[in-house]
């Protein structure tokens, strides 16, 4: 019976003209929020750039939004080399937000990203909150190009032993608040794997008026050369990202969306997608595309289709449909 | 730059645990420049292990045949499994990236010093700067002789050479550093391109400096994206207001060497 209905479901698809295929196409739209995305597909800050590489390989119009690297107020010359190293199923990077500062995006990299036309979420950082409010205020004017602004408050890369904000829900409560003061665009806390406090620290977003949860940033990790007893990074630890995360970053996903503190943005090792659907299936609204925008280079394009397809395979004729739908 | 799925013409050894591979590839012959590497993936479609691409100095093109050709070591799980390809295989690769570099000598001039696997973008410039009937001379180093083909290569391109190598059994026993500073006007009258370990340069850099010729480094270092997106292949650089890092993938791989800062 069942390989009867698939060879049916074949057939059909292959007699199917063009217009009536596309008429099929599923919803693939999502909402976290006041942010309304095309799609739940979200480039990670730090692995696309502004997107302008990106735009060599496809279309990044085609993606729910792209997160800009990390804009702190002066610019940041990041951690002495090297910064990179392989481990299994991963990679660690000490990259330690090297960036020129937000006015130099506002003034050169924010038009070509407009003329990319994906949806910007800008990803800033500081180093309290008093530096996060001088930020959001260097915003204020360009606002209308933005849809949302994302609070990097979970670098491990920039205090030492791979400390951030987030190992203090009372620090995040007062970042946002000091961000969501000075701007009326919706704010995303982006969180850590690395401090037991998702909950608490989402918590404190909320009450200062955050609209969304990204997470995770990446893992605290290490790795050392048994040759000369020296640790592969310059910086000694780093952030751990890739395949060998994604557990650990659905079940964060998954602990924090069944509290129903706000909506999340799931990240860490997709890959594929089916990475994506079990995000959403986990409770994620939206989902992060991160290292694998580092090796497949139009890997934003292909899992849009591919989800699509896959939609279209199973009948699903809404992306929504997927999160939270975790059978327990 | 564009990621191409490209057939493998040969993949033969070219010396113990050293490779040259020939890839078909029309879109890497027509655009490539000098210093441009390929970041290719080397693990089977279906794998992801090692998750990261490497990148690869383009060592050779024939234009006629729209061939091009990296030269590696088998150094780990990636090239070992790419050392297991064969003919009709294909490799997942995008390119050509990095900053061409100009081999145009203004000086008329090139000497390339290169040492180890450090000859691989050596022999692009030169075969490039060859055709367009530069004058061409070589000063490498090795360990051992293991690298002997290259020998033959570099008669074919009718390029001048001097070899060294640390046991003697290729070429004059000793160390490239150690002659550079041989005939002092030949550095003078050529522009100077190297690449090889950091070891070497480091030397190289002192000396050089201490002559006050300029040189041009080719540098490598471990990549995330190799297309300038995550700032992790970054090198340190003297800079009118104090340091800066600049990505090997973007600004480089080329650099001033006497800018360069090896700590």
């Amino acid at each position: 019976m069942t390989d009867r209905l698939f060879k049916w479901e074949k057939e059909n698809e292959k007699d199917v003209p063009g217009e009536e295929r596309s008429s099929r196409k599923p919803d693939m739209s999502v909402e976290i929020g006041r942010i309304g995305l095309k799609n739940p597909l979200v480039a990670c800050s730090g692995t696309f750039s502004h997107g302008e590489e990106h735009s060599n390989f496809y279309d990044i119009s085609v993606l729910g939004a792209v997160t800009t690297k990390s804009y702190s107020l002066k610019p940041r010359k990041g951690n002495p080399p090297p910064r990179i190293c392989e481990t299994p199923a991963g990679m660690l990077n000490s990259i330690g937000l090297q960036n020129d500062g937000i006015d130099v995006f506002i003034k050169s990299h924010l038009a070509q990203m407009k003329k990319d036309g994906a949806g910007i979420i800008l990803s800033i950082f500081g180093k309290d909150s008093e530096e996060f409010k001088k930020v959001a205020l260097r915003i204020l004017d360009v606002k209308a190009d933005i849809i949302a602004v994302e609070l990097n408050l979970s670098c491990p890369n920039v205090e030492k032993d791979g400390t951030s904000f987030c190992a203090f829900p009372e620090e995040v409560k007062k970042v946002v608040d000091a961000v969501v003061s000075m701007l009326d665009i919706p704010v995303i806390a982006k969180l850590s794997p690395n401090h037991d406090n998702i909950i608490q620290s989402a918590e404190a977003a909320k009450q200062a008026g955050a609209e969304a949860i990204s997470l995770i940033n990446t893992a605290v990790g290490m790795a050392v050369d048994v040759e000369t007893y020296r640790p592969l990074l310059g910086n000694i630890t780093g952030g751990l990202s890739g395949p060998a995360i994604k557990p650990i970053a659905l079940a964060k996903t998954y602990i924090l969306a069944r509290e129903n503190i706000l909506p999340v943005i799931g990240m860490g090792g997709i890959f594929d997608y089916r990475d994506v659907l079990e995000f959403m299936i986990a409770g994620a609204s939206a989902v992060g595309l991160g290292t694998v925008n580092l090796i497949e280079y139009d890997a934003g394009e292909k899992i849009l289709l591919d989800l699509e397809d896959y939609l279209v395979k199973k009948n699903i004729n809404n992306i929504r449909h997927f999160t939270g739908r975790i059978r327990i | 730059m564009k990621i191409l799925n490209s057939e493998i013409l040969s993949n033969e050894r070219y010396g113990p645990d050293i490779y040259k591979m020939e890839i078909f590839a029309p879109h890497i012959v027509k655009n490539v420049g000098a210093g441009q590497f390929v970041n290719i993936r080397c693990c089977s479609p279906d794998k992801r292990d090692p998750l990261l691409r490497r990148p690869f100095s383009v060592f050779d093109v024939e234009k006629k045949f729209n061939v091009f050709s990296i030269l590696y070591r088998v150094r780990g799980k990636g090239t070992r499994y790419m050392s297991e390809l064969k003919k009709g295989d294909t490799v997942n690769m995008a390119g050509p990236l990095g900053k061409p570099v100009e081999p145009v000598s203004l000086k008329g001039n090139l000497l390339l010093i290169g040492g180890g696997m450090g000859i691989a973008p050596l022999n692009l410039i030169s075969r490039i700067a060859a055709d367009e009937g530069k004058k061409v001379s070589v000063l490498a180093g090795f360990k051992d002789s293991s690298l002997l083909m290259w020998e033959r290569d570099l008669m074919r391109m009718g390029v001048k050479y001097r070899m060294f190598s640390e046991d003697g059994s290729w070429g004059q026993q000793g160390l490239v550093c150690d002659h550079i500073l041989d005939e002092p006007k030949v550095l003078r009258d050529h522009d100077i391109f190297c690449c090889g370990p950091v070891e070497m340069l480091k030397v190289l850099q002192r000396e050089l400096e201490r002559e006050d010729i300029r040189a041009t480094a080719i540098l490598e270092e471990k990549m995330g994206c190799g297309i300038g997106v995550c700032n992790g292949c970054v090198v340190k650089v003297k800079k009118k207001d104090g340091i800066d890092y600049l990505r090997v993938c973007r600004e480089g791989p080329a650099f001033e060497l006497s800018e360069v800062i090896f700590d």
